[in-house]
Protein backbone atom coordinates (compact mmCIF):
# COMPACT_ATOMS: atom_id res chain seq x y z
CA UNK A 1 0.00 0.00 0.00
CA UNK A 2 0.64 3.57 -0.50
CA UNK A 3 2.72 5.65 2.15
CA UNK A 4 5.51 7.91 2.39
CA UNK A 5 8.77 6.92 3.22
CA UNK A 6 10.01 9.54 5.43
CA UNK A 7 8.26 12.30 7.10
CA UNK A 8 9.16 15.52 8.20
CA UNK A 9 6.67 15.38 11.18
CA UNK A 10 5.10 12.32 12.35
CA UNK A 11 1.66 13.56 12.95
CA UNK A 12 -0.44 16.33 11.44
CA UNK A 13 -3.33 18.17 12.13
CA UNK A 14 -6.46 17.76 10.57
CA UNK A 15 -6.81 20.76 8.28
CA UNK A 16 -9.77 22.10 5.71
CA UNK A 17 -10.61 20.39 2.54
CA UNK A 18 -12.09 23.75 1.46
CA UNK A 19 -12.73 24.60 -2.56
CA UNK A 20 -12.13 22.54 -5.78
CA UNK A 21 -9.03 21.06 -6.77
CA UNK A 22 -6.76 23.70 -8.47
CA UNK A 23 -4.49 21.79 -9.65
CA UNK A 24 -4.29 17.76 -10.91
CA UNK A 25 -7.50 18.04 -12.24
CA UNK A 26 -6.85 17.58 -15.71
CA UNK A 27 -5.87 14.63 -17.56
CA UNK A 28 -1.99 14.86 -17.87
CA UNK A 29 -0.84 11.30 -18.64
CA UNK A 30 -3.17 8.44 -19.54
CA UNK A 31 -6.33 8.80 -22.35
CA UNK A 32 -9.01 8.28 -19.71
CA UNK A 33 -9.23 9.24 -15.82
CA UNK A 34 -11.51 8.95 -12.86
CA UNK A 35 -12.52 12.38 -11.72
CA UNK A 36 -13.77 13.02 -7.71
CA UNK A 37 -17.20 14.98 -7.68
CA UNK A 38 -16.47 15.27 -3.69
CA UNK A 39 -13.94 16.09 -0.95
CA UNK A 40 -12.38 13.05 0.97
CA UNK A 41 -9.59 11.50 2.63
CA UNK A 42 -8.82 8.61 0.57
CA UNK A 43 -7.14 5.92 2.72
CA UNK A 44 -4.20 4.08 0.93
CA UNK A 45 -6.31 0.80 1.68
CA UNK A 46 -9.42 2.30 -0.67
CA UNK A 47 -7.02 3.46 -3.45
CA UNK A 48 -5.23 0.12 -3.46
CA UNK A 49 -8.18 -1.65 -3.70
CA UNK A 50 -9.39 0.92 -6.59
CA UNK A 51 -6.15 -0.10 -8.37
CA UNK A 52 -6.70 -3.66 -8.22
CA UNK A 53 -10.10 -3.58 -9.48
CA UNK A 54 -8.82 -1.37 -12.35
CA UNK A 55 -5.59 -3.84 -12.87
CA UNK A 56 -7.74 -7.06 -12.93
CA UNK A 57 -10.26 -5.77 -15.40
CA UNK A 58 -7.67 -4.74 -17.78
CA UNK A 59 -5.70 -7.40 -17.22
CA UNK A 60 -2.49 -7.12 -18.82
CA UNK A 61 -3.15 -4.27 -21.23
CA UNK A 62 -2.65 -0.91 -20.72
CA UNK A 63 -1.07 1.44 -18.24
CA UNK A 64 -2.14 2.84 -14.90
CA UNK A 65 -1.38 6.26 -13.01
CA UNK A 66 -2.42 6.65 -9.70
CA UNK A 67 -2.71 10.55 -9.53
CA UNK A 68 -2.97 11.18 -5.57
CA UNK A 69 -0.51 10.03 -2.84
CA UNK A 70 -1.81 9.08 1.01
CA UNK A 71 1.52 11.71 2.33
CA UNK A 72 -1.29 12.38 5.62
CA UNK A 73 -1.10 10.39 8.85
CA UNK A 74 -3.97 10.26 10.76
CA UNK A 75 -3.81 8.70 13.98
CA UNK A 76 -6.47 7.14 16.56
CA UNK A 77 -6.50 6.03 20.18
CA UNK A 78 -6.84 2.26 21.11
CA UNK A 79 -10.19 0.73 22.27
CA UNK A 80 -11.53 1.22 25.58
CA UNK A 81 -9.00 4.36 27.05
CA UNK A 82 -9.59 7.09 29.22
CA UNK A 83 -9.93 10.49 27.18
CA UNK A 84 -6.51 12.56 27.90
CA UNK A 85 -2.79 11.53 27.66
CA UNK A 86 -1.92 13.18 24.09
CA UNK A 87 -2.53 12.51 20.56
CA UNK A 88 -3.20 8.89 19.77
CA UNK A 89 -0.73 6.81 17.50
CA UNK A 90 -0.54 6.91 13.61
CA UNK A 91 -3.76 4.48 12.56
CA UNK A 92 -3.12 5.15 8.51
CA UNK A 93 -2.45 7.46 5.90
CA UNK A 94 -4.60 9.44 3.79
CA UNK A 95 -5.00 11.79 0.29
CA UNK A 96 -6.26 15.01 1.01
CA UNK A 97 -8.81 14.62 -2.26
CA UNK A 98 -11.16 17.80 -3.75
CA UNK A 99 -13.56 17.68 -6.06
CA UNK A 100 -12.09 17.69 -10.08
CA UNK A 101 -9.00 15.79 -8.54
CA UNK A 102 -7.74 13.02 -11.01
CA UNK A 103 -7.64 9.93 -8.85
CA UNK A 104 -6.53 7.57 -12.14
CA UNK A 105 -5.51 7.51 -15.52
CA UNK A 106 -5.55 4.88 -18.01
CA UNK A 107 -3.74 4.71 -21.63
CA UNK A 108 -3.49 1.90 -24.25
CA UNK A 109 -6.94 0.46 -23.42
CA UNK A 110 -10.30 0.90 -25.47
CA UNK A 111 -12.64 3.05 -23.93
CA UNK A 112 -15.69 0.72 -23.02
CA UNK A 113 -12.75 -1.40 -21.05
CA UNK A 114 -11.23 1.65 -19.00
CA UNK A 115 -14.99 3.15 -18.47
CA UNK A 116 -15.73 -0.39 -16.96
CA UNK A 117 -12.27 -0.46 -15.00
CA UNK A 118 -13.29 2.90 -13.51
CA UNK A 119 -16.67 2.08 -12.40
CA UNK A 120 -15.16 -1.24 -10.29
CA UNK A 121 -12.69 1.04 -8.93
CA UNK A 122 -15.21 3.40 -8.02
CA UNK A 123 -16.86 1.58 -6.14
CA UNK A 124 -14.16 1.13 -3.58
CA UNK A 125 -13.95 4.68 -3.27
CA UNK A 126 -15.70 6.62 -0.34
CA UNK A 127 -17.09 9.48 -2.55
CA UNK A 128 -19.05 10.11 -6.12
CA UNK A 129 -17.08 9.78 -9.27
CA UNK A 130 -16.90 10.48 -12.89
CA UNK A 131 -15.14 8.89 -15.52
CA UNK A 132 -13.58 11.64 -18.08
CA UNK A 133 -11.71 11.38 -21.16
CA UNK A 134 -9.02 13.54 -22.12
CA UNK A 135 -10.10 17.18 -23.31
CA UNK A 136 -8.47 19.42 -25.87
CA UNK A 137 -7.26 22.47 -23.71
CA UNK A 138 -9.27 25.02 -26.33
CA UNK A 139 -11.86 23.25 -27.93
CA UNK A 140 -12.93 21.78 -24.35
CA UNK A 141 -13.82 18.91 -26.71
CA UNK A 142 -13.50 15.11 -25.65
CA UNK A 143 -10.44 12.95 -27.85
CA UNK A 144 -7.68 15.43 -27.64
CA UNK A 145 -5.16 12.74 -28.71
CA UNK B 1 -8.75 28.56 -43.93
CA UNK B 2 -12.28 29.04 -42.28
CA UNK B 3 -13.05 32.55 -40.80
CA UNK B 4 -15.04 32.96 -37.91
CA UNK B 5 -16.77 35.98 -36.22
CA UNK B 6 -17.64 37.10 -33.34
CA UNK B 7 -19.51 39.89 -31.16
CA UNK B 8 -18.05 40.99 -28.11
CA UNK B 9 -18.58 44.13 -25.68
CA UNK B 10 -16.16 45.76 -23.90
CA UNK B 11 -16.49 44.68 -20.35
CA UNK B 12 -16.33 47.28 -17.40
CA UNK B 13 -16.98 44.82 -14.53
CA UNK B 14 -13.63 43.50 -12.98
CA UNK B 15 -12.36 41.25 -10.27
CA UNK B 16 -14.20 38.88 -8.17
CA UNK B 17 -17.61 40.39 -9.55
CA UNK B 18 -17.30 38.84 -12.86
CA UNK B 19 -19.30 36.10 -11.07
CA UNK B 20 -22.25 37.82 -11.78
CA UNK B 21 -21.58 37.89 -16.00
CA UNK B 22 -20.77 34.14 -15.83
CA UNK B 23 -24.71 34.07 -14.02
CA UNK B 24 -26.46 36.23 -16.95
CA UNK B 25 -24.63 34.00 -19.44
CA UNK B 26 -21.75 35.89 -20.30
CA UNK B 27 -18.21 34.77 -20.47
CA UNK B 28 -15.23 37.21 -19.15
CA UNK B 29 -12.42 37.60 -22.03
CA UNK B 30 -9.43 39.30 -22.80
CA UNK B 31 -8.05 40.92 -25.58
CA UNK B 32 -4.31 41.79 -25.72
CA UNK B 33 -1.47 41.82 -27.99
CA UNK B 34 2.37 42.86 -28.98
CA UNK B 35 0.25 46.23 -30.47
CA UNK B 36 -2.26 47.09 -28.27
CA UNK B 37 -3.30 47.74 -24.32
CA UNK B 38 -5.05 44.83 -23.45
CA UNK B 39 -9.02 45.14 -23.28
CA UNK B 40 -11.68 43.86 -20.91
CA UNK B 41 -14.22 42.11 -22.91
CA UNK B 42 -17.61 39.74 -22.58
CA UNK B 43 -18.99 37.72 -25.12
CA UNK B 44 -22.30 35.63 -25.17
CA UNK B 45 -21.09 31.76 -23.87
CA UNK B 46 -23.59 29.75 -26.15
CA UNK B 47 -22.46 31.70 -29.33
CA UNK B 48 -18.01 31.58 -27.98
CA UNK B 49 -18.54 27.88 -26.97
CA UNK B 50 -19.82 27.06 -30.60
CA UNK B 51 -17.16 29.23 -32.41
CA UNK B 52 -13.96 27.89 -29.83
CA UNK B 53 -15.14 24.44 -30.80
CA UNK B 54 -14.59 24.99 -34.20
CA UNK B 55 -11.86 27.48 -34.61
CA UNK B 56 -9.69 26.29 -31.62
CA UNK B 57 -6.84 27.92 -31.35
CA UNK B 58 -5.28 27.90 -34.87
CA UNK B 59 -8.06 29.82 -36.47
CA UNK B 60 -8.04 32.98 -36.48
CA UNK B 61 -11.35 34.38 -35.13
CA UNK B 62 -12.59 38.13 -36.54
CA UNK B 63 -13.57 39.61 -33.05
CA UNK B 64 -16.26 42.34 -33.49
CA UNK B 65 -15.90 44.62 -30.18
CA UNK B 66 -19.06 46.64 -29.87
CA UNK B 67 -19.79 49.30 -32.32
CA UNK B 68 -16.10 49.73 -33.46
CA UNK B 69 -15.14 49.37 -36.88
CA UNK B 70 -12.72 47.36 -37.85
CA UNK B 71 -12.98 43.73 -36.61
CA UNK B 72 -9.77 42.17 -34.68
CA UNK B 73 -8.08 39.39 -35.99
CA UNK B 74 -7.35 37.40 -32.98
CA UNK B 75 -6.30 33.56 -31.68
CA UNK B 76 -7.55 31.77 -28.95
CA UNK B 77 -4.40 31.76 -26.71
CA UNK B 78 -6.05 30.35 -23.27
CA UNK B 79 -9.05 29.05 -21.93
CA UNK B 80 -10.00 28.79 -18.70
CA UNK B 81 -12.96 26.06 -17.68
CA UNK B 82 -14.43 24.53 -15.19
CA UNK B 83 -12.43 20.71 -14.10
CA UNK B 84 -15.68 19.76 -13.51
CA UNK B 85 -18.41 20.69 -15.31
CA UNK B 86 -15.92 21.41 -18.38
CA UNK B 87 -18.17 25.36 -18.62
CA UNK B 88 -15.97 28.47 -19.53
CA UNK B 89 -14.71 30.86 -16.96
CA UNK B 90 -12.40 33.28 -19.14
CA UNK B 91 -10.98 33.52 -22.43
CA UNK B 92 -7.51 34.74 -23.43
CA UNK B 93 -7.70 36.27 -27.42
CA UNK B 94 -4.42 37.56 -28.43
CA UNK B 95 -4.40 39.70 -31.32
CA UNK B 96 -2.00 38.78 -34.01
CA UNK B 97 0.28 41.45 -36.17
CA UNK B 98 -0.53 39.78 -39.61
CA UNK B 99 3.06 40.55 -40.96
CA UNK B 100 4.78 38.98 -37.52
CA UNK B 101 4.88 35.64 -36.43
CA UNK B 102 2.87 33.64 -33.96
CA UNK B 103 3.56 30.67 -31.38
CA UNK B 104 0.63 28.55 -31.15
CA UNK B 105 -0.11 24.76 -30.15
CA UNK B 106 -1.38 22.36 -33.36
CA UNK B 107 -2.62 19.09 -32.33
CA UNK B 108 -1.64 16.02 -33.56
CA UNK B 109 -4.42 13.46 -35.07
CA UNK B 110 -2.89 9.95 -35.19
CA UNK B 111 -4.82 8.06 -38.35
CA UNK B 112 -4.28 3.98 -38.60
CA UNK B 113 -3.49 1.47 -35.83
CA UNK B 114 0.15 -0.16 -35.52
CA UNK B 115 -0.29 -3.94 -36.68
CA UNK B 116 0.84 -5.30 -33.24
CA UNK B 117 -1.86 -3.40 -31.11
CA UNK B 118 -4.60 -4.95 -33.16
CA UNK B 119 -3.47 -8.24 -32.37
CA UNK B 120 -3.51 -7.03 -28.89
CA UNK B 121 0.70 -8.51 -28.38
CA UNK B 122 1.53 -4.27 -27.78
CA UNK B 123 0.08 -1.17 -26.66
CA UNK B 124 0.05 2.38 -28.23
CA UNK B 125 1.55 4.99 -25.78
CA UNK B 126 0.74 8.42 -27.24
CA UNK B 127 3.37 11.06 -25.79
CA UNK B 128 1.96 14.27 -26.57
CA UNK B 129 -0.89 15.43 -28.12
CA UNK B 130 0.12 18.72 -29.65
CA UNK B 131 3.64 20.32 -30.67
CA UNK B 132 4.29 24.15 -30.41
CA UNK B 133 4.47 25.83 -34.02
CA UNK B 134 5.67 29.28 -35.25
CA UNK B 135 4.73 30.63 -38.34
CA UNK B 136 2.60 34.19 -40.18
CA UNK B 137 -1.20 33.92 -39.04
CA UNK B 138 -2.04 33.66 -42.54
CA UNK B 139 -0.27 30.22 -42.95
CA UNK B 140 -0.96 28.67 -39.83
CA UNK B 141 -2.02 24.96 -39.73
CA UNK B 142 -5.05 23.38 -37.78
CA UNK B 143 -3.13 19.58 -36.76
CA UNK B 144 -0.66 17.88 -38.30
CA UNK B 145 -1.60 14.10 -39.47
CA UNK B 146 0.66 10.90 -38.52
CA UNK B 147 0.23 7.32 -39.88
CA UNK B 148 0.63 4.80 -37.47
CA UNK B 149 -0.27 2.41 -39.50
CA UNK B 150 3.21 1.26 -39.98
CA UNK B 151 4.60 1.38 -36.82
CA UNK B 152 5.90 -1.53 -35.35
CA UNK B 153 6.85 -3.03 -31.48
CA UNK B 154 9.60 -0.49 -29.79
CA UNK B 155 9.17 1.52 -32.58
CA UNK B 156 8.09 5.24 -31.86
CA UNK B 157 7.77 8.08 -33.79
CA UNK B 158 9.50 11.50 -32.98
CA UNK B 159 8.45 15.22 -33.55
CA UNK B 160 11.28 15.47 -35.94
CA UNK B 161 9.76 12.50 -37.99
CA UNK B 162 6.17 15.25 -38.31
CA UNK B 163 5.85 16.62 -41.65
CA UNK B 164 4.31 20.35 -41.62
CA UNK B 165 4.44 22.82 -44.56
CA UNK B 166 8.04 24.66 -45.09
CA UNK B 167 6.63 28.11 -43.98
CA UNK B 168 5.81 26.30 -40.45
CA UNK B 169 8.60 25.61 -37.90
CA UNK B 170 8.29 23.01 -34.94
CA UNK B 171 9.55 24.23 -31.87
CA UNK B 172 8.85 21.62 -29.87
CA UNK B 173 11.93 19.26 -28.79
CA UNK B 174 12.47 17.23 -32.24
CA UNK B 175 13.87 13.89 -29.70
CA UNK B 176 10.12 14.12 -28.00
CA UNK B 177 8.03 10.58 -28.32
CA UNK B 178 4.50 11.13 -30.44
CA UNK B 179 3.50 7.76 -30.26
CA UNK B 180 5.60 4.64 -29.02
CA UNK B 181 4.77 0.80 -29.75
CA UNK B 182 5.27 -0.90 -26.55
CA UNK B 183 5.32 -4.78 -25.61
CA UNK B 184 2.76 -5.84 -23.28
CA UNK B 185 4.23 -7.03 -20.02
CA UNK B 186 3.39 -9.83 -18.21
CA UNK B 187 0.99 -8.65 -14.79
CA UNK B 188 1.04 -11.37 -13.01
CA UNK B 189 4.51 -10.64 -11.36
CA UNK B 190 3.78 -6.99 -10.46
CA UNK B 191 0.56 -8.52 -8.60
CA UNK B 192 2.96 -10.47 -6.53
CA UNK B 193 5.00 -7.87 -5.87
CA UNK B 194 2.84 -5.09 -4.53
CA UNK B 195 1.61 -8.32 -1.91
CA UNK B 196 4.96 -8.22 -0.39
CA UNK B 197 5.00 -4.63 0.51
CA UNK B 198 5.49 -4.24 4.19
CA UNK B 199 2.49 -3.56 6.82
CA UNK B 200 1.09 -0.50 7.38
CA UNK B 201 2.12 -0.62 11.31
CA UNK B 202 6.11 -2.28 10.61
CA UNK B 203 6.10 1.14 8.17
CA UNK B 204 4.85 3.56 10.60
CA UNK B 205 7.35 2.35 13.25
CA UNK B 206 10.26 2.60 11.00
CA UNK B 207 9.20 5.99 9.91
CA UNK B 208 9.32 7.14 14.00
CA UNK B 209 13.08 5.85 14.06
CA UNK B 210 13.79 7.50 10.88
CA UNK B 211 12.76 10.77 11.98
CA UNK B 212 14.94 10.40 14.92
CA UNK B 213 17.77 9.86 13.22
CA UNK B 214 17.31 12.61 10.50
CA UNK B 215 15.89 15.39 12.27
CA UNK B 216 14.91 18.41 9.58
CA UNK B 217 14.73 15.80 6.92
CA UNK B 218 12.05 16.98 4.03
CA UNK B 219 8.93 15.84 3.60
CA UNK B 220 8.40 13.23 0.74
CA UNK B 221 6.84 14.84 -1.86
CA UNK B 222 3.63 13.06 -3.74
CA UNK B 223 4.37 11.82 -7.05
CA UNK B 224 2.05 10.51 -9.30
CA UNK B 225 2.91 6.86 -9.17
CA UNK B 226 3.32 4.59 -12.52
CA UNK B 227 1.57 1.11 -12.66
CA UNK B 228 1.64 -0.88 -15.96
CA UNK B 229 -1.47 -2.77 -15.97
Amino acid sequence: MLMPKRVKHRKAHRGRMKGKAGRGNEIAFGEFGLQALEPCWMTSRQIEAARRAIVRHVKRSGKLWIRVFPDKPVTAKPAETRMGSGKGNVDHWVAVVKPGRIIFEIAGVKEEAAREAMRLASHKLPIKTQFIARRDPITGGEGGR
Amino acid sequence: MEQFELRAEKRTIIGKRVKGLRREGLVPAVLYGPKTEPIPIQCDRRELQRILARAGGTNLISLRIGDDGEPKMALAREVQRDAITNELYHVDFYQVVMTEKVKTDVSIIFTGQPPAVQQNMAMLLQGMDSVEVECLPGNLIHSIEVDLSTLGIDEAIYVRDLRVPDDVTILTDGDEVVAKVQRLRVAVEEEEEVEAAPGEVEVIAKGRAEEAEEAGAEEEKAEPAEDTA
